[in-house]
C-alpha cells in the first residue's frame, strides 16, 4: 500500500481552506492546514509536505514572502508549489517574482474548478514520483 | 441783375459750406466715438481671452501662433514674446504615454488646418511638454477658424488634467481592489456548488440538481463580470502584462469555436470559418488573443437570432487590413473578420460602440446578459498590440417588425488587424502566465 501524500494548504479564508482540505481527504491525501504565510513556512519546513498550495494575500505573512522563505531552504528549493490565489498577475513585480521563485502553476481560484485543482495536484505528484 | 445773381450764389455757397463744416464736425465726433467704442470692445475682448481659465492659443493658417493667453503662459512656462510668430507644433511638443513624440503630420492641429475631421480618442492620454521639459496630461479642443468658407487658422484651448487623471486612477485601483475581494466569496460558492453537483458528499435529486445548476450559472456569470472589471482596471492603470510568444492563431481560433459550439448549436446558427493556409505563427500574447477571439465570437453568437449565419475568416493583410494587394507590398498583419446576420448596430450609436459600458438600444431588450465591456476590452488589447479594429453595419433592423424575416436583419462585420510581430509594450519573456496556461518551470 502506498503512503498517503502530504499536501500543505496555506489559505487564510476558512471556507476555502476547508473546501480544499475536505476534497483532498476524500481523494485520499493527507492535507495539512496553515492559516497564513508564517504558519505555512513553519509547517512546510518541519513536515516537508509533498506539495504546497499557497495563497498570496494573507495576514501576518503574505504568500510571496512565504514562497521566498521556503525557496531559501535546501529542501524547500525543490518542493512543488502551486499558487492558488485571487490576485491577477497584473503587475510586473509579481510576474518577475513568479519567474524567479518558480511555482509550478499560478491558478486563479475563481477561474478554477476545485476538481481541476485536485487533478493538477494529482498530475504533479505523479510526475515527481516518476522522477 | 447779374450782380444780384452772383450775390445769391455766394450766399447759397456760404450756407452749403457752413452745412459741410457742421457735418464734418459731427462726422469727426462720431468717428472719435466709434473708435473709442471699438477700442473698448477690443480691450474687453482681449481681457476676456486673456482671462480664459484654459490655455488658449490662436494660430494662422500656417500654424504660426498669433495670440496666446495668460493661462497658456502659466501652464507651459512660455512667455508671449517667445512664441508669437512661431509654429505651435514646434513650440509645444505633444507626446503619448510612452513618451513618443507625436509627429508634425499626426498632430491634431495639423489635421484641423488641413480641414480633416478628427475624432478624439479618450482612452490614450496625451501630454504637453513645458518649457522646462516637464510634462502634463492634456485635454485639448482644437477648432478651425473659417472665414468665407476658407480655413484661415485655428483656435486651441487646453487644460492640465493631472487631477482628473489621479481621480481616475484612484477609481481604477478601487475597482481592482473591490474585484479581487469579490473573487473570494465567489470562489467559495463555486467550489462548494461544484462539490455538491459532483455528488462528492452524496446523491442529489434531479430537482436539487436543477436548482444547483442555476446557482452555479449565476456565480459563473458573476465571475466573468468580475474578470471583465479586473481586465478593464488593469488596462486603465496600464498594468496589463503583455507576454508575447509564438502563437498559432488558427489553432487558437478553432479552440474558441469549439468553446462556443454549445451556444452555436443551441441557436441553430450556421457557422462557417475560413482560414488561409499561409498564416504564419504570430508573436502575440495567447492570453490576450484568447480574450479578443472569445469576445468577438460570443458577441456574434449572442446578437444573431436563431438560424442566422456567422462567418469567421483569418487572412493576411497590410496594416490597414487590405487583403488584395500587389505582391510586392508586405503582408505585415493578420486580419480577423467576423460577420453575422444579426441585429446590427443602430446608425446613430455606431460611434459609441467601443465605449466602456455602452450597449446599443436594439440589443438591450433582446439580451440582458451583456456588460458593455467586451468591445472596450477588445479594442484596448488590439490597439496595445499595434493593431486596429473597426466594423461595418448598415444600421439596425426596422423597429416593430414582429415577424421580421431573417433577411430583415442587417448584420455586422467586425474587422481586427494584428501585426505578425507584435512586440510593442511587452515585458521580457519568461514570466509565468496567469490563467489556464501555466509556465513550465520545472528544474
Amino acid at each position: 500500500m502506498k503512503t498517503q501524500k502530504i499536501i500543505l494548504v496555506v489559505e487564510d479564508e476558512k471556507s476555502l481552506r476547508e473546501a480544499i482540505v475536505d476534497i483532498l481527504r476524500r481523494k485520499n491525501y493527507n492535507p495539512l492546514e496553515a492559516k497564513n504565510g508564517r504558519e505555512g513556512v513553519e509547517i512546510a519546513l518541519s513536515k516537508h509536505p509533498d506539495l504546497i498550495l499557497l495563497d498570496l494575500i494573507m495576514p501576518e505573512m503574505d504568500g510571496m514572502t512565504a514562497l521566498k522563505k521556503i525557496r531559501q531552504d535546501v529542501w524547500g528549493a525543490k518542493v512543488p508549489i502551486i499558487i492558488l490565489t485571487n490576485l491577477s498577475m497584473n503587475n510586473k513585480q509579481l510576474a518577475d517574482d513568479m519567474a524567479k521563485h518558480k511555482p509550478i502553476f499560478y491558478l486563479i481560484k475563481s477561474d478554477w474548478k476545485i476538481h481541476d485543482v485536485v487533478d493538477k495536484v494529482a498530475k504533479i505528484l505523479e510526475e515527481t514520483n516518476s522522477l | 441783375m447779374i450782380a444780384k445773381e452772383k450775390e445769391d450764389v455766394r450766399l447759397k455757397l456760404a450756407v452749403t459750406a457752413n452745412e459741410l463744416k457742421k457735418s464734418r464736425e459731427t462726422l469727426e465726433k462720431k468717428v472719435l466715438e466709434r473708435t473709442k467704442n471699438l477700442e473698448r470692445i477690443t480691450a474687453r475682448n482681449e481681457a476676456m481671452l486673456a482671462s480664459v481659465g484654459d490655455g488658449l492659443v490662436v494660430v494662422d493658417k500656417e500654424g504660426k501662433i498669433t495670440y496666446i493667453n495668460k493661462s497658456f503662459e502659466e501652464t507651459l512656462g512660455l512667455k508671449v514674446q517667445e512664441v508669437i510668430g512661431r509654429s505651435m507644433v514646434k513650440v509645444v511638443p505633444r507626446e503619448d504615454q510612452s513618451g513618443t513624440e507625436v509627429q508634425f503630420k499626426e498632430r491634431i492641429l495639423t489635421q484641423v488646418l488641413l480641414g480633416k475631421k478628427f475624432v478624439a480618442d479618450l482612452t490614450n492620454p496625451f501630454y504637453y511638454i513645458r518649457k522646462d521639459k516637464s510634462r502634463f496630461p492634456v485635454s485639448s479642443i482644437i477648432t478651425p477658424v473659417v472665414l468665407d468658407g476658407k480655413i484661415i487658422g485655428a483656435v486651441e484651448t487646453f487644460r492640465d488634467i493631472t487631477k482628473e487623471k489621479d481621480i481616475d486612477k484612484a477609481k481604477s485601483e478601487f475597482v481592482s481592489l473591490a474585484s479581487h475581494q469579490l473573487r473570494t466569496p465567489l470562489s467559495t460558492i463555486n467550489w462548494y456548488t461544484e462539490m455538491l453537483l459532483a455528488e462528492d458528499v452524496g446523491k442529489i435529486m434531479p430537482e436539487q440538481k436543477k436548482y444547483l445548476d442555476e446557482v452555479y450559472r449565476g456565480t459563473q456569470r458573476m465571475t466573468e463580470l468580475v474578470n471583465a472589471l479586473l481586465n478593464i482596471s488593469s488596462i486603465e492603470l496600464g498594468t496589463f502584462v503583455v507576454d508575447p510568444e509564438p502563437t498559432d492563431i488558427i489553432k487558437l481560433a478553432q479552440g474558441e469555436i469549439e468553446e462556443q459550439k454549445l451556444q452555436i448549436d443551441a441557436k441553430r446558427i450556421k457557422f462557417s470559418s475560413s482560414f488561409k493556409k499561409d498564416i504564419p505563427v504570430i508573436l502575440a500574447d495567447p492570453k490576450l488573443l484568447h480574450m479578443v477571439m472569445q469576445n468577438l465570437l460570443t458577441n456574434v453568437v449572442k446578437y444573431t437570432p436563431e438560424g442566422g449565419k456567422v462567418t469567421l475568416e483569418i487572412v493576411l493583410s497590410d496594416d490597414q487590413g487590405r487583403t488584395t494587394l500587389p505582391s510586392k507590398i508586405k503582408r505585415s498583419h493578420v486580419l480577423i473578420k467576423v460577420s453575422d446576420t444579426g441585429y446590427g448596430i443602430p446608425k446613430n450609436q455606431q460611434d459609441k460602440i467601443f465605449t466602456k459600458l455602452f450597449r446599443a438600444d436594439n440589443v438591450r431588450d433582446k439580451d440582458t446578459e451583456g456588460t458593455g465591456l467586451g468591445l472596450y476590452i477588445v479594442k484596448s488589447i488590439i490597439e496595445h498590440s499595434g493593431g486596429k479594429i473597426w466594423f461595418e453595419s448598415p444600421g439596425d433592423a426596422p423597429v416593430g417588425g414582429k415577424d421580421l424575416a431573417l433577411e430583415g436583419n442587417p448584420g455586422t462585420t467586425f474587422y481586427a488587424t494584428l501585426p505578425l510581430n507584435s512586440v510593442k509594450k511587452s515585458v521580457e519573456r519568461g514570466s509565468v502566465s496567469d490563467k489556464k496556461e501555466a509556465a513550465k518551470t520545472n528544474d
